[in-house]
This record gives C-alpha cells, structure tokens and sequence, in this order.
C-alpha cells in the first residue's frame, strides 16, 4: 500500500478495463464509464479500434462533454453513419462479428452472470414485481452473448458480488463448466470482470471468476471482504501495475469533464 | 378500435396532433412508440396528449422507455409494457416507471434491445416467430410478468429447434402494434419521412404496424423527397396521417433539430419518482396548455433558443430550402379536420 494515489479508484477501474481492448478490434461501449473506458483504449494504445455503440451511431468522437446517452448530440454531431439496433446489435454484435464488448453490472454473481434487471432480495420463486426495479438489459445481453469477449465493469461492493444474481439479465457461465455450450453462443463470455478494487478471471475449466489481481491501493484480503462468495485466488495473482502518466494523461483527455475524478 | 377512421387524401395527410390521438388511439390499445434511444427523439408530446385524452389501460411498445413511456406508467395509464431497456441512460432510472413496476400496477414484460426490433421485424414479415441466438439462457426467457408462477416461463420465448443444425434456440413473438406513432425529423404532407439520427427500430416498427402516424418536426415539400429518395425510409404508402408539433421529443433531443433539455428531463424524472410529483408535472406540463403555443411557451422561448442553437444543426442545412411555413401547413390541416368532420359525420360507426 502506496501514499494516497494521485488518481482515483473510478479511473484506475477504466484504465483497467481499457487495457483489455486491444488495437483493431471492433468494440462496443455503453454510456459513461464504459464510453470512457473505450476512448481511453482509442487514445492510448489501441488507435485503429473500431468502436460502435448499439444505435448505430457509427464514427463518433463525443464533443461538448460526457454524452447522456448513445444517441445523444454530442455524439451525433461528428457521426459518419447512423443505422438502427438491427444493424448494431444484430448484424454487428450477436452474430458474433464484435471482438469486444463492454458492460456494466448491478450484480454479478461467481460465474459472471449479471443482473441489471431488479433486486428481489433473492432469485424469486415467483416472477412478483421486484423489490427496486433497474434497467433491464437493454443491448448487455446481446453483447454477453455475441461478442468475442465481454468485460464487465463493476463497483466492488459485497452486495453487488453475490453468490447467485437474483436475475440473469446478460448471461455470464450460467452455472458454469461447459453450461454456456448448451446455447451455442457465438461469444466466448466474460474473460474478465473489472472492479473498483482489482480484476478477476475465469477459471479455465470452472469457469467460476477468480481473484486475478488487485490494485496498489487494494489487496487480495480487501477483495475477499467485498466478495459474497468464497473467493479463490489465482496463484499467479499478485499487484497490477497503476497507471503510468501517459495513460492518466489520456484517460483525463478522454474525460474532460471530470466524471472519474469526483469520486474517491 | 371502436371506429376505422376515413382515410385521408393521398396528397395531404396532416392533421392535428389531438385529431391524431382522438382518431387513431383507443383505451387498451396495442400502443408503440417509434423513437430512438431514452436521450434521443421520441413523440413524447405523443404520450401528452394520450393522457390529456384520458386513454387509458395502454399495452405499450416500446424498443426502449422514454420519458413518455416514464410519463405513461407514472400516470397510471400503462398495464402492460414490453421493452428492451426501462431507464433513462444518462439521466438515471425512470422513476415514473419504477413506481408503477414496484407496485405491481404495470406489468413490465422485459425482452433487450435486439429482441425488440427483431419482434417488429417479424410482424413486418407476418412470420409466425422470429429465431433468436440471444436472450436464450437467461432469465429475460425464464421470467415472464405475464405468467408470473410459470417458472421456467414456457409462452414467453420458447425453445426451438434449428432444423438444420438440430441445435436449440428460442422462438420471439412477433409484434403487430395497433398504432405506431413515430417521431420523424421530416415529412411531407403525404406521410414520406426521413430520420436524422438512429433509426433504432422504426424501419421494421412503421412496417410492423396496423396503423402509422408520423410527428414530424419540420413539414417539407414533396420535391425534397424527391431530391433524397433513399433517405426517406418510412414512405408514404404506408402512412395514415402526419403530424407537425415542433419540440414534440422535448425534453428529450432530436438530432439536428434540438438538444436534450437535461434540466427538465432531470426535473420531470424527480417529479415522476412520487404521486403528488406526478399529479404537479401532469397538472403543469399535460394538462396546462391549451394548444402548440402554450405548449411552446411552457418550453420557454429563451429556453427553445438555447435547446435549438445545437451544434447538430449542420445536419438540417440540405433541406431547409423545402420548410413549408407554418400557415401553410395548418391550412392543409384545417383542410383536412373540416373534410373529416363531414365524413365522420357520414361513416362513423358505433362501437
């Protein structure tokens, strides 16, 4: 454990999660941290990715701020294409075209499925209304089931990393081993899921999500802690490297309005 | 539907937008909203004028919610709702929305957003179902609100087999909504319209449809149809009528056109998230203006200059040489609202 970093945890999560995305590949973000997350990997060190979103907004930089949404002005105002979902999710995404995908969390349970349906206080027996209802799926789950990778970014908090999500709204390893074969998905599945603390990977066989590695200003028993299942840590695991100038200096480019620097 | 409306003349089909809503729509109706994302352009002026009617008992359609669909199911008019995403991106969870699934008033039945426009594609095509890769596996086909003690949901998206591979899928139900009622950035008086923006859904949705309306922002001659043929992806053939309401997506954005109004869409969220907030907003902002100038003038003017001074502006510059004026266009209306009443009067049936 360093001096209190010169940056924060919701910007270590993004550098983290942009460190995935590799040059070239044809990727799709969402809103917020995950559009941050992407333009950072652009900025940085993946300056031929192809990025989409799910409207089909296509060849877009945002200007004039953080966009409220994927069909926002501040997006539309530079696009050189605009097409539909069909074409986004479908043709692009759940055909399995899409190297890499982006999605966030309300829940994630050990084999990566995620709920951002609702909280029922456990997975219902009866489908009643739930407890607090959130945002349904919306494209996640075509991107957890068609793109060649998923990452999925998540606040690391005990309540969020469950045993077993209360609903699957994008499906992760379902009940993990080869259980996601039965589909037949064009996607391979989250390979990682980034946290506001470290990252965690699927076991190679399992597919239960292990602890891959934490942050300086993190450890492995923190993780634990904030883990609501018992949580294996692989044996390589050890610190991940905080981020350097250039790729603070990029990120803090790509966030210009300071999103990731309000929170600690 | 209590009547079938006349058709109006091929060569003019723009009515009022409380014509539209009195002719076209009805308690209980199979009601879809063509619009973009929850930020992007929706006919929320649409959904105003639904509850300044008192429709009621809507099973609305919706690729995404919006702050109309947050409107509806806050006010009570929603029993059921199909969507693929129920929040405001950006902007947060849709409260209105929220209060009413909570409560067990509204009936949230939640498909994602490929399943949605690949239901209207197969009412587009009068399929029986729609194969689908996605969704299976997860609980969006397990859970269904409509058949809540079903556990697996059977009805909802059946598994089918590919008879080709012999590897299990699932089976989507195809939508036919009563009425589309879809935010178009242009149109002509025919019912030609073009998109600035994300199509979304409502390529395959205004083909889906029993019935069509466009809202339009700006009414534009036919000669620029003529001039963007390919852009005009929603045609005239299969149209009922045309709608002019200026600001009709606010405070949501129209590309081009307008921006996001984000100190209303924050403001009418917060009201929708309580019943008294509601019962304000609905008193101010559905009920508390008497036609499109009291509307505008509840946008502010100050406020409409600022929202329409976007840097999407560019966009409209190709075809503002084909604006038809306002009188011009509320003379083809007027036109169309005293040829009806006389029709009406001729063929209306009782329910």
């Amino acid at each position: 454990m360093s001096a209190t970093p010169d940056y924060t945890r919701q910007e270590m999560m993004a550098i983290a999660a942009g460190r995935e995305i590799r040059d070239g590949e044809l990727a799709i973000f969402g809103v917020g941290l995950s559009l941050l997350a992407g333009y950072f990997a652009k900025a940085h060190h993946a300056p031929n990715v192809r990025a989409i979103t799910e409207g089909g907004v296509y060849g877009a930089t945002p200007m004039g701020g953080m966009p409220w949404g994927i069909e926002c002005n501040r997006l539309a105002v530079n696009a050189t294409s605009f097409t539909s979902g069909l074409d986004a999710l479908g043709f692009l995404v759940a055909s399995g075209r899409c190297d890499f995908g982006l999605i966030g969390a309300a829940q994630v349970d050990r084999h990566g499925n995620v709920n951002t349906t609702g909280i029922w206080g456990e997975r219902p027996q009866r489908f009643g209304p739930p407890r607090t209802r959130l945002t349904g799926s919306g494209g996640a789950n075509e991107i957890a089931c068609g793109a060649k990778r998923t990452v999925i970014m998540v606040s690391h908090e005990k309540k969020r990393f469950v045993e077993q999500v209360d609903y699957i709204s994008s499906p992760g390893y379902l009940e993990g081993g080869d259980a996601r074969e039965r589909y037949g998905f064009a996607g391979g599945g989250p390979s990682a899921i980034v946290t506001t603390l470290g990252i965690l990977r699927p076991h190679p066989e399992t597919r239960e999500f292990w602890l891959d590695g934490w942050f300086e200003f993190s450890s492995a028993e923190e993780i634990r802690t904030a883990t609501g299942w018992a949580l294996k840590v692989f044996p390589h695991a050890g610190r991940i490297p905080p981020p350097d100038g250039e790729e603070l200096a990029a990120l803090r480019q790509v966030d210009e309005t300071g999103m990731l620097r309000r929170k600690g | 539907m209590s009547t079938t409306p006349p058709a109006l003349p091929a060569d003019n089909r723009l009515i009022d937008l409380a014509s539209a809503v009195q002719r076209y729509t009805f308690d209980g109706m199979q009601y879809a909203a063509g619009a973009a994302l929850p930020v992007g352009a929706d006919a929320i002026a649409f959904g105003r004028e639904l509850l300044r009617q008192g429709r009621r008992n809507l099973h609305a359609l919706f690729h995404c919610n919006s702050q109309q669909s947050n409107l509806l199911a806050g006010a009570g008019a929603l029993d059921k709702l199909e969507c693929g995403f129920s929040g405001l991106e950006g902007f947060g969870f849709a409260n209105g929305l929220r209060r009413a699934v909570e409560s067990g008033q509204l009936l949230l039945e939640d498909y994602s957003n490929l399943a949605m426009p690949l239901r209207f594609l197969g009412g587009a095509l009068n399929w029986p179902f729609v194969p689908t890769t996605t969704c299976i596996g997860s609980d969006i086909q397990h859970f269904s609100a409509y058949a809540p003690d079903e556990v697996p949901a059977r009805g909802k998206i059946p598994p089918v087999r590919d008879p080709f591979s012999g590897r299990e899928i699932g089976a989507l139900s195809p939508l036919r909504p009563d009425l589309a009622a879809i935010h178009v950035t242009l149109a002509d008086p025919r019912g030609n319209g073009i998109l600035i923006g994300s199509e979304w859904s409502r390529f395959e949705l205004s083909r889906a449809a029993r019935r069509v309306v466009l809202i339009a922002d700006h009414i534009v001659d036919t000669d620029c149809m003529r001039q963007y043929p390919n852009l005009v992806r929603i045609p005239d053939v299969i149209v009922e009528a045309v709608v002019w309401w200026p600001f009709s997506a606010w405070p949501a954005a129209s590309p081009g056109v307008h921006d996001a109004d984000e100190t209303h869409m924050k403001r009418m969220n917060e009201a929708l998230g309580s019943a008294e907030g509601t019962a304000a907003y609905l008193a101010e902002y559905v009920h508390g203006y008497a036609d499109l100038d009291a509307y505008l003038a509840l946008i502010g003017e100050d406020n409409r200059r600022a929202l329409a001074d976007t840097a999407t502006a560019f966009l409209l510059d190709p075809y503002r040489r084909w604006f038809l004026p306002r009188e011009r266009i509320e003379a083809l209306a007027a036109a169309n609202l005293a040829g009806t009443s006389a029709r009406n009067a001729a063929t209306e049936v009782p329910a």
